[in-house]
């Protein structure tokens, strides 16, 4: 239990960049008014977005 | 490296007992500091005086009730801030505004209560202060119980770049102290989980084991949160009251309280390990870090009470050669 949490830690970054940046991107784009790029919907180009910078700090350790 | 039992109350030496802590020989009191010429009984008296001073000021002769009061009411108007912005009763500018400062406040009162200052262990005070550590610490998304081992390392090792967990927050001025602070909390091997982690591993303790778990936990339970919400439709809403609240208070926790009073983070000493400043936020502003010596020197002395025990003990730390000109 301890080391399956241990590595949920390790990938938290995608978790978090999936679970909660994913739909603040979507639900900011929508209060500005703003419509997703390349035709997609606002909440998939939050999934796109949130996902790949979850993954960039998972594999690089930091944020930016 | 300081004397553990010095650091909370339940450790004090009662009056009349040797205290060894505050007159033993070494480095607490350089050999290039004004006071080099102090003879050990000069040195033994003012230390005295200077523990007379610091029980009169201690938890268990001021009122500190009133860090319980705070801590409850603040956390429950936390916890509103949510429904209270979500249904527009009140803006989320004005949310986010005082959430930063419970953020930044709760880690002060929950300091209290690491150093068993609302209620020593075998008391019936003891559930008040446990109980206040641990609400006061939610805001800040950390519990109790890690924050209590990582202060008490830090009073422990203060300055030493290797053991003391605050040392990470060196910096070359306040500016650079913020982005510090952000580097810090990247979640990669440089950070400041990682360093726990490590400190958590040396201490090897059954307490030290048990605050890591509790770090996950309440870490996963507030991250399930913030995803079910955000899910929801709320992720503005937490976003602006949790999430930035918690990284606006940790810059403030950084920078003031923990870089201002320690740097250049150098001295390793019991005089000069920290000092009396005079910050640019003022004493109610900086939440009265400016007397931060008085705390380490005695940290059974609430924070609203160092100021008024400074006072006293002015002309005894300026025997001992501490800078004393901010105040």
């Amino acid at each position: 239990m301890e080391v399956a949490l241990k590595k949920l830690f390790v990938v938290m970054p995608l978790i978090f960049g999936i679970g909660f940046i994913a739909p603040l991107i979507a639900q900011t784009m929508a209060a500005w008014h703003w419509e997703a790029p390349l035709g997609l919907t606002r909440v998939s180009f939050g999934l796109t977005v949130g996902a790949l910078w979850g993954l960039y700090a998972t594999l690089r350790g930091r944020w930016v | 490296m300081n004397d553990i039992n010095d650091l909370m109350l339940g450790g004090q030496a009662v009056a009349g007992e040797p205290i060894e802590a505050l007159t033993r020989e070494g480095p607490a009191i350089p050999l290039a500091r004004p006071d080099r010429d102090l003879d050990a009984h000069t040195r033994k008296t003012l230390a005295q005086m200077e523990r007379e001073i610091g029980q009169k000021y201690g938890a268990h002769n001021v009122r500190t009730w009133p860090y319980v009061a705070i801590a409850l009411i603040c956390f429950a108007v936390f916890v509103a801030t949510f429904p209270l912005a979500i249904m527009g009763v009140i803006p989320l500018w004005l949310g986010c505004a005082i959430n930063s400062v419970f953020v930044a406040g709760g880690y002060v009162v929950s300091h209290e209560a690491m150093h068993s200052n609302l209620g020593r262990e075998g008391t019936r005070q003891r559930f008040w202060n446990e109980l206040t550590g641990w609400i006061a610490a939610v805001p800040l998304i950390l519990p109790f119980s890690m924050l209590k081992a990582m202060h008490l390392l830090h009073h422990q090792y203060t300055n030493d770049p290797d053991k003391d967990p605050d040392a990470i927050h060196s910096a070359s001025n306040v500016f650079m102290a913020v982005i510090k602070s952000w580097l810090n909390r990247q979640p990669g091997a440089g950070g400041t989980a990682a360093r726990w982690r490590r400190h958590i591993g040396e201490l090897g303790t059954p307490e030290a084991k048990a605050a890591l778990k509790h770090t996950m936990a309440i870490q996963l339970v507030v991250l399930s949160f913030f995803f079910a919400m955000a899910w929801q439709g709320y992720a503005i809403e937490v976003a602006l009251l949790w999430w930035l609240p918690r990284h606006i208070g940790l810059s403030y926790i950084h920078a003031v309280l923990s870089w201002a009073p320690h740097q250049p983070h150098s001295g390793v000493g019991r005089y000069d390990s920290t000092a009396i400043i005079r910050h640019k936020l003022g004493h109610w502003g900086a939440l009265g870090i400016d007397f931060h010596l008085v705390h380490h020197l005695h940290p059974y002395i609430p924070v609203h009470a160092c100021k008024a025990a400074y006072r006293e003990m002015k002309p005894i730390l300026e025997a001992r050669g501490v800078d004393c000109s901010a105040h």
